[in-house]
This record gives C-alpha cells, structure tokens and sequence, in this order.
C-alpha cells in the first residue's frame, strides 16, 4: 500500500504520490495562490513536507492522502498568498473553474464572505467578527452555514 | 438521530477543510471513537472531494516535478547510494594537467606548517640576537679585563 511504502522512506512511492496528487492540489493551489510562481512553490513545499511528516498520516484523522495532504496545501498558501491590491488581473485565470471558486459562487452573500476570510485568508473567526463588526456567535453560524451548504454541494455533485 | 443531525452540521467538511476549531477538532475525534460508522461518513465526504478535485486537475509545470524529485534523489544520495539513480555527476575538474585533487587534511596541515614556520623563524631571529648581544657582552668584558690587567701592570714599570 502507497502509505505504508512511504513511511518506510521508498522513492518510487514518492513520485506515485507526486504523480498522483500533483494536478489536484496544484488546481486547489491556484484558486487560493492565482500567482503562478507563488502556486509552484506551494506545490514543492507540500510535497518535501509530505515526505519528511507522512508519519502524521494515521493520526491526522484523515482517511485519504488527498485531503491530508490538501490541508497543508492550505496552510502554505496561505502564508504565499499575495495581499489582492498587489495583484495585477491577470493571474486570476483559474480563480472560476476551481470547485471552492464553484461553490464560494453559489453561497448567499454573507456566507461568501465569511467563507472567503476564512478559507481562503485563513482568518480565525475572532479576526473576522472584528473585521466585519459581527459578534463571534453569529460569524460561527454563518460559516456553520456555509459547511452545510458545502455538504450539500458535495453530495449533489461528486456523490 | 442525534448521530445524523451531528453528520448533516457540516462539522465533518469543517473538518475536512481545515475549519474546524481545535474544540471542534476534539469533539469529533471523541465521536468517531463513540461512533466508528462516522470514520466512514469522513471517508465518505473526503473521496468526494478528492473525486471533485481530480474532476479538473491542472498539472504543475514540469520543472516542478524535477523539484520535487531532485529533493528525493538528493536525500537517496545522502542516505544510501542507489545504483539506480539517474543522477549525472558532473567533473568539473579542468584537465590542463597543471591542478592536483587533494585530501581536504592537507589544509589544515598547511596552516599548522605555515604558523609552525613563523614561530621557528621568530624563534630563530631571537635566538640569533641573544647569541649576537652575548658575543658582544663577552667581547666587551674580555676587553675590559685586559684593560684592567694593563692598568694593573703600568703602575710597576
């Protein structure tokens, strides 16, 4: 199993899991990172992370590497990520095909917005009552919405 | 029940996409212990998104891969030589004939050697001047005396 080759330290289980998850992730990287070259170095650092930390697979709670490894893929985009006055337009080619650009579309307005500071800026739900001028509580709801509306989305379209 | 309008919260995607808080993140693993059909509920909500991930993947450029692999092959190198390695060892050693490849202990050899030559040479110098200005010293005291003795002896004459 791909998993337990990793762990023992095998490299063509290495690139299988490049080869594997390198498009999906990279699709991911650029709706959160449209910077290409920002996107790039996502991708490397997720994957050198993945070889050196596999180890934390069984106790992520995860049951796949996809979405192990697209948590990570989150975290360090966030950190690429480019503040949105310093981008210019034309790097935002992928930002509308991406399935979270498909479903940040169809979320009422307040949840796009929660959703957006959340996931895509990666605020915590303190920095974004503050920033929208909301209590706490109802920035929760509100995203709790939003992961309602993302279960739905999911089962009616990759069920 | 209970169990299914937890599932409907959306706490599972929550978690799935780096959401959940901490407490949340806690309380989920305690129910997945209390209830193991939740594992597959995640199980369940994770190949979807996998599935839709993979639904319109956009391949990284492909120096990218070289990245990544360089890292893995590099490590290989470093931890146990494969023979199966593709790695080309470059020499870029000028062939002219005129430059030798030497042991890295040859450096500190010639440091120690240089410093060991400046001590000696120091060594030497003042050696050489102590030996001059006792020369000088007994030449001087040689002179004195005979001058002593043909004080002593031009009194009798």
């Amino acid at each position: 199993m791909l998993i337990e080759r990793l762990v023992i330290g095998d490299s063509a289980a290495k690139e299988l899991l490049y080869d594997r998850y390198a498009g999906a992730l990279y699709n991911i990287t650029l709706q959160l990172v449209p910077v290409k070259e920002r996107a790039n170095e996502v991708v490397v650092k997720v994957f050198h992370w993945s070889f050196l930390h596999i180890g934390t697979f069984r106790t992520s709670g995860h049951r796949t590497l996809f979405t192990w490894l697209l948590r990570k893929t989150r975290e360090f985009a966030i950190k690429e990520a480019l503040p949105e006055t310093a981008l210019t337009g034309t790097e935002l080619m992928k930002q509308e095909e991406g399935i979270l650009q498909q479903f940040y579309l169809i979320l009422p307005a307040d949840q796009q917005q929660v959703f957006r500071l959340s996931y895509f800026k990666g605020l915590s739900i303190t920095t974004i009552a503050r920033l929208l001028a909301l209590p706490e509580a109802q920035i929760n709801e509100i995203l709790k919405e939003a992961m309602k509306s993302f279960r739905q989305f999911l089962k009616k379209t990759w069920n | 029940m209970e169990l299914k309008f937890y599932i409907e919260s959306g706490i599972i995607e929550s978690f799935v996409l780096g959401l959940a808080t901490e407490e949340e993140v806690e309380e989920l693993q305690h129910m997945r212990r209390l209830y193991p059909e939740l594992d597959t509920e995640v199980e369940f909500v994770e190949r979807r998104l996998e599935r839709a991930a993979f639904d319109e993947p956009a391949m990284p450029p492909v120096e990218i891969r070289e990245r990544v692999l360089q890292k893995i092959r590099w490590e290989e190198g470093h931890g146990h030589s494969d023979p199966s390695s593709n790695y080309t060892f470059i020499n870029i050693q000028p062939k002219d004939g005129n430059h030798i490849l030497v042991h890295r202990w040859w450096k500190i050899f010639f440091i120690i050697f240089f410093i060991m030559s400046k001590v000696f040479l120091f060594l030497a110098i003042f050696y050489y001047l102590k030996y001059r200005m006792s020369q000088e010293q007994q030449r001087s005291d040689n002179l004195h005396q005979m001058i002593r003795q043909e004080q002593t002896q031009s009194p009798l004459l």
